[in-house]
């Protein structure tokens, strides 16, 4: 770039979504080559001398054309074809305040399968049992019951001190569990089977009533998350009298050509699966059927859906994380973000903010994620040793990771102020 | 003569008229009435031969000559014409036929000079009246007759003088005279033409009054001399001939009527015509060789109608023609011709010329000072022309005129000059030479011509041109590998776990799990998707291969260990549990024996065993031992047959064992070589034995040789089957893969040297068009190879990516290679103990 472009003056007018950290709406005169610091600077400084209640320095992010400014301003107004000429909006909201470790849970073998409650933490493991950990690190339970390494593990509802979850393993069913928090004793109460091949993952309905697993034998099945014994299912009830009763699927979604990596409930009636066939496909729980497919062209390895933006992320065999718009019709890529150096393996959505996701991939690193900047992640949240086989973000404030090296790594998000 | 030329030749007639008139007053009236000249002259030599003997009878004629000049008392005309009729006359022996005969006369001079037919009709008519006298009788006197017309005339010419000198030297004027006539008749032939003209136009005009008019045209009439007709009229009706009179009739008539001597019968319609004042005087005025018309007037003043003054309008009479209303055809094609070599170029129009001509005569001046950079403006290949030099002058002749050579007084002055040679005249000095070959530079010509030759010849001044072909336009166009995605390009995952090299890997069939085994005994299952070790199984000996079962149905791994071929479970826990249960259901109980009997080659080969309570445990299902270690194991595509190569020659090298009736075969009786590999074929019955140097094709039910490949290569390392099962790869150790269209040639049809190491391994995805090939270089590299349907169309082979392999240990690398079922993922054996997954 040459030096005029780097001494050229801008014209930058600030403008803000968030109603307490509201400046002037005058446009300033700025340096081209100024970076998002020296604009938090700025912001920062004009705050204080409008509002006299603004006390503490806050972090600002600052939104360029859509985009988040990483680099100086010339540089990503050159990146995006803008002209210096024209007054320029810039956006600004409070950033993400970084996530800090906390906890590091050892488990005795990889960590395949996490999930998170208020305040406690579900986790499978390869060897064959799970884990109730609370959310401050303490290890609560270990449940034998599996035959297989447990693959998925969901929490499906708190109902005083009665705690129900399922688990889905290799060993081709899947078990929903009782936990009486106080006695901290646990029971096997349903084994689902129905799956031919070990079941790869699981998602429980909104209202905890069903929930839908994906197999290696490449079919959705639809189960039943109730308690209360059914009449229309009295069949092999005695079978296997140490692990409660047995339940057949209420519904089996075929149509997927192979493994099904990754189920997500969208709506009371509406599954979101993912497949290695490259296929992602909606299905319609009440007829059966497909209401929508999504191809890709890499096996997908997760997904999950936002009912916040209504954005699909996939994770699939390469580098890139994909965001797909389900409303579209056709099979485009919204937008692709790429800074994982392997296999993506995992990808969640923030249940409470609409630009932020969470991944976790096979180069040792969870990434946090912001919408808006397909290119550099908010925070990498480094610490794995090995491979990271899950993570979830179910508790807003807990960014919980599990990984082949063995451990469950908990990263506390603290709740930016704008928010609180 | 046509209209068209008659316009044109009015000056030359009148013209010839003049002559005429001129001629006709130098020779005074010393021709006259042409008729009886052409006679005359046609009959001249009888003339000169008749004339001596018939000398006597001049006289008298004379005399009867004389006679009737004085009967008839007309103009010379009818003075002839009486004449003839006398003379006719006579020639009948009877005056009375006279009458008749002056008609036929009459009518001849009347009509055209030269009507033979007519008059020789009219003679036989003749002939025919007198109806006596033969026919050489009738000769002799009509020659007499013209002798004396000829004499009549020259009398006439002559009067007086004439008539004395005529017996003296009468044979030296006649044929004096006839020299002069045939002259004369050759003018008046020219003279008559036109005149005669006229008068034809002239009867077309009157023709149109004539009620009846013959149309039988110009026949001899004398044919209708025996019918009452004489013709038909235009309206096809017959022409009755009047009545016939005798010469009685003709004799009373003469003497009743007195327009008789000028009655003439018309020959076409047999009907007498009297003849007018006009039609006499015509007749006359022909006869003396004047212009017919007697109103004509001779002597009009000259009207100089073409002269060198542009008339406004052309002195033409007649319509245009036709044709020169149409644009004319010829000129239209040469004009197209015009445009088409103006539109191609070949010629210019003259405005063009005339700018080039211009544009040529505009000085162009070189710029010598324009920039010598690149593009353009001074282009250093082009010279200048030089200046065109005048052509030389008569003084550097080698022979100038004289005039050109300096005389004493001008050397003087060249001497003179010597000092300053530039102020001379010429730059040379004009000299003389007998002959060019006297000239001084002539000794030395023909050396000097050759020396130039020779120079053209090994120092020619063409501009030559360099044929310039990049080293890329000779590399074949191969699609970007962009375009061919999707293949793998990078290392995924790294499954660690064997301590020693790992030998053999494979995906179980839906891609969920891998089975690897090493040199360190162990067999492992691993999870494709996360790279776990889900299950190690020891067995004690180095494993060579490991392969898992096609079979659907069938859970089962076949690893060779040492010379056991092994049959695994992976385990009940692994994948399906259902069908693993099965298939450790099937396998414990051995089908029974009754009827298979192993022959006494098979059972030295091999040997069924049962596998001992611990080996079972480990997931040991049937153990077949072999008599010498197994280098090489394939499924059949069905997952029944196994096929298992030992490391021996001869025909026990390969055997085939059936996994359900748990027996086996030795397939080959003989065999060349030690076996590297076997495979089946994917799709047909065929078994695929590849030895040092070859690789046989087997019909297993024919049990005959299909065919023998011969890749050229020393050391065949492994090969491998194209899914659709018409193209096959071979590897070789000596850094080489050939890939063979089995439908083609037994020759490869494309030699592949990707490598720089011995290729150990290969791999062809059975989704997608990809081969993989590993070997001793450290390098995976993976290929596009489709195969089309269409026979026509070659397979197309691309090399698309060199992937790092794993590390390379004890000078190995890639043992082998292995494509996903369904991913565009490939897993790498390395001899570094990992194994490495590539997407």
């Amino acid at each position: 770039m040459s030096g005029d472009a780097l001494e050229a003056q801008l014209q930058v007018r600030f403008i803000t979504k968030q109603e307490q950290y509201a400046v002037p709406d005058s446009p300033y005169a700025i340096q081209c080559n100024v970076h998002p610091a020296d604009l938090n600077t700025l912001i920062n400084a004009i705050l204080k001398e409008t509002s006299p209640s603004f006390e503490k320095a806050v972090i600002f992010d600052f939104l360029v054309c859509g985009e988040l400014l990483c680099a100086s301003l010339a540089e990503h107004l050159q990146e995006k074809g803008v002209s210096t000429e024209d007054t320029l909006e810039v956006e600004y909201l409070e950033r993400f305040p970084a996530p800090t470790p906390q906890d590091c849970l050892m488990h005795d073998d990889w960590v395949s399968a996490v999930q998170a409650h208020s305040s406690w933490i579900l986790s499978g493991s390869y060897d064959n049992s799970l884990h109730i950990w609370s959310t401050k690190g303490q290890h609560k339970l270990a449940i034998p019951g599996h035959t297989s390494p447990v693959k998925a593990v969901s929490w499906v509802s708190f109902q005083g001190d009665q705690a129900t979850f399922v688990s889905g393993s290799h060993d081709q069913t899947a078990i929903l569990w009782v936990w009486n928090v106080p006695r901290n004793s646990v029971d096997c109460m349903i084994t689902y089977r129905g799956h031919d091949k070990g079941i790869e993952c699981l998602s429980v309905s909104a209202d905890g009533n069903r929930f839908a697993s994906g197999s290696w034998d490449n079919n959705v099945c639809l189960w039943s998350a109730s308690l209360a014994e059914e009449e229309n299912h009295p069949a092999t009830k005695k079978s296997k009298p140490e692990h409660g009763t047995t339940r057949n699927p209420l519904t089996t979604l075929k149509g997927h050509k192979e493994a099904i990596s990754g189920v997500q409930w969208m709506d009371y009636n509406t599954v979101l699966s993912s497949g290695w066939d490259h296929l992602l496909k909606i299905w319609d729980c009440d007829l059966g059927g497909i209401k929508q497919e999504i191809a890709g062209n890499k096996a997908f390895f997760d997904v999950d859906w936002s009912p916040l933006n209504n954005s699909i992320i996939t994770a699939s065999a390469d580098r890139h994380v994909r965001l797909y718009d389900p409303r579209s019709t056709e099979s485009i890529v919204k937008t692709t973000f790429t800074s994982h150096t392997g296999w993506v393996q995992s990808v969640r959505w923030s249940k409470t903010k609409d630009t932020l996701f969470l991944s976790a991939g096979y180069d040792n690193q969870v990434k946090l994620w912001e919408t808006r900047s397909p290119r550099t992640p908010l925070y990498d949240l480094s610490g794995h040793e090995d491979k990271v086989l899950c993570c979830d973000w179910s508790n807003p404030s807990l960014l919980i990771s599990g990984s082949s090296d063995n451990t469950l790594r908990i990263f506390k998000a603290k709740h930016a102020v704008g928010n609180a | 003569m046509p209209p068209l030329k008659a316009g044109l030749s009015l000056k030359r007639k009148i013209e010839t008229e003049n002559k005429v008139e001129s001629k006709y007053e130098q020779e005074s009236s010393n021709t006259k009435g042409l008729e009886e000249l052409t006679l005359s002259e046609l009959n001249i030599e009888g003339d000169s031969t008749d004339s001596e003997h018939e000398g006597n009878e001049e006289g008298s004629d004379q005399d009867q000559d004389e006679v009737l000049f004085k009967d008839s008392d007309v103009s010379s005309l009818e003075d002839e014409d009486v004449e003839y009729a006398s003379d006719e006359s006579s020639e009948l022996t009877d005056s009375e036929a006279e009458g008749e005969s002056v008609n036929s006369n009459d009518n001849n001079n009347a009509e055209s000079e030269d009507s033979d037919t007519e008059s020789d009709a009219e003679s036989g008519i003749g002939h025919t009246h007198g109806s006596s006298g033969s026919e050489s009788e009738k000769q002799t006197l009509k020659n007499k007759q013209k002798k004396k017309i000829a004499k009549q005339k020259i009398k006439t010419k002559k009067p007086d003088k004439d008539l004395k000198e005529k017996s003296q030297n009468k044979k030296g004027t006649t044929s004096k005279g006839s020299v002069d006539r045939l002259a004369d008749v050759i003018e008046g032939s020219s003279q008559m033409q036109p005149v005669e003209q006229k008068d034809e136009y002239e009867s077309g005009d009157t023709s149109d009054e004539e009620e009846r008019r013959n149309t039988v045209g110009d026949i001899p009439m004398w044919w209708y001399n025996e019918y009452p007709h004489i013709g038909y009229d235009l309206d096809g009706r017959k022409i009755v001939k009047p009545p016939q009179r005798d010469q009685i009739d003709e004799f009373l008539k003469k003497c009743e009527d007195p327009d008789f001597w000028r009655t003439v019968r018309d020959p076409s319609t047999g009907q007498d015509v009297v003849l007018s004042k006009e039609d006499l005087q015509l007749i006359q005025r022909i006869r003396e060789g004047q212009v017919p018309n007697p109103d004509h007037d001779e002597y009009q003043p000259w009207v100089e109608w073409f002269s060198r003054e542009v008339l406004a309008t052309p002195l033409r009479a007649f319509p245009e023609h036709k044709r020169s209303f149409l644009p004319s055809r010829s000129e239209q094609l040469q004009i197209a011709k015009i445009v088409h070599a103006l539109k191609m170029g070949w010629t210019k129009t003259r405005k063009q010329l005339a700018a080039e001509r211009r544009d040529r005569r505009e000085k162009k001046f070189y710029n010598l000072w324009g920039s010598t950079g690149e593009g353009e403006g001074r282009a250093p290949h082009r010279p200048v022309p030089p200046p065109r030099r005048p052509p030389p002058p008569h003084a550097e002749s080698y022979n100038p005129p004289p005039e050109y050579l300096l005389d004493a007084k001008e050397m003087k002055e060249w001497n003179k000059l010597k000092e300053t040679p530039w102020k001379r005249k010429y730059t040379f000095l004009p000299t003389r030479h007998a002959s060019l070959r006297e000239v001084p530079a002539y000794q030395r010509f023909v050396r000097e011509r050759f020396l130039r030759c020779l120079d053209l010849y090994l120092a020619p001044r063409a501009i030559k041109m360099r044929l310039t072909i990049s080293a890329s336009e000779l590399v074949p166009r191969l699609p970007s590998p962009r375009e061919l995605q999707p293949f793998p390009t990078g290392e995924a995952l790294c499954l660690r776990g064997h301590a020693a090299p790992v030998r053999s890997v494979d995906f179980e069939p839906s891609g969920q799990y891998i089975v690897s085994g090493g040199d360190d005994g162990a067999v492992k299952i691993w999870e494709t998707s996360t790279g776990r070790c889900l299950r190690t199984i020891e067995l004690g000996e180095p494993v060579s291969r490991v392969l898992w079962s096609p079979a659907p149905a069938l859970w089962l791994v076949a690893a060779a260990a040492g010379s056991r071929l092994l049959l695994l479970n992976p385990g009940t826990r692994i994948g399906h549990h259902r069908r693993a249960a099965r298939t450790d259901l099937l396998l414990d109980e051995p089908p029974p024996q009754h009827d298979v009997q192993p022959d006494e080659r098979t059972a030295s080969a091999v040997k069924w065993e049962r596998v001992t309570p611990e080996d079972w445990a480990k997931g040991i299902r049937i153990a077949i031992t072999h008599f010498k270690p197994i280098v090489h194991v394939s499924w059949h595509g069905r997952g029944d047959y196994v096929a298992a190569s030992v490391r021996a020659e001869g025909g026990r090298a390969v055997c085939v064992h059936q996994v359900s009736r748990r027996r086996s075969q030795l397939p080959l009786a003989r065999l060349a070589g030690q076996v590297q590999a076997a495979h089946f074929h994917p799709a047909r019955p065929l078994l695929a034995v590849a030895t040092q140097r070859a690789v046989r094709l087997y019909d297993l039910l024919k049990q005959e040789l299909v065919r023998k490949l011969r890749p050229g290569a020393q050391w065949i390392s492994d090969f491998a089957f194209h899914p659709a099962g018409d193209n096959m790869l071979v590897a070789s150790y000596d850094r080489k893969c050939m890939w063979f269209d089995l439908e083609l040639s037994p020759r490869p049809y494309q030699t592949l040297r990707l490598h720089g190491g011995a290729v150990r391994a290969l791999a062809f995805h059975r989704r997608y068009p990809l081969f993989a090939t590993g070997g001793d270089d450290a390098h995976v590299v993976v290929s596009h190879g489709m195969v089309y349907n269409d026979l026509l169309q070659n397979p197309l082979i691309v090399p698309l990516k060199q992937i790092r392999g794993p590390e390379v240990k004890d000078e190995l690398c890639v043992l082998d290679l292995r494509f996903h079922p369904t991913q565009p993922w490939l897993l790498a054996a390395g001899a570094d103990s990992t194994i490495r997954l590539y997407s």
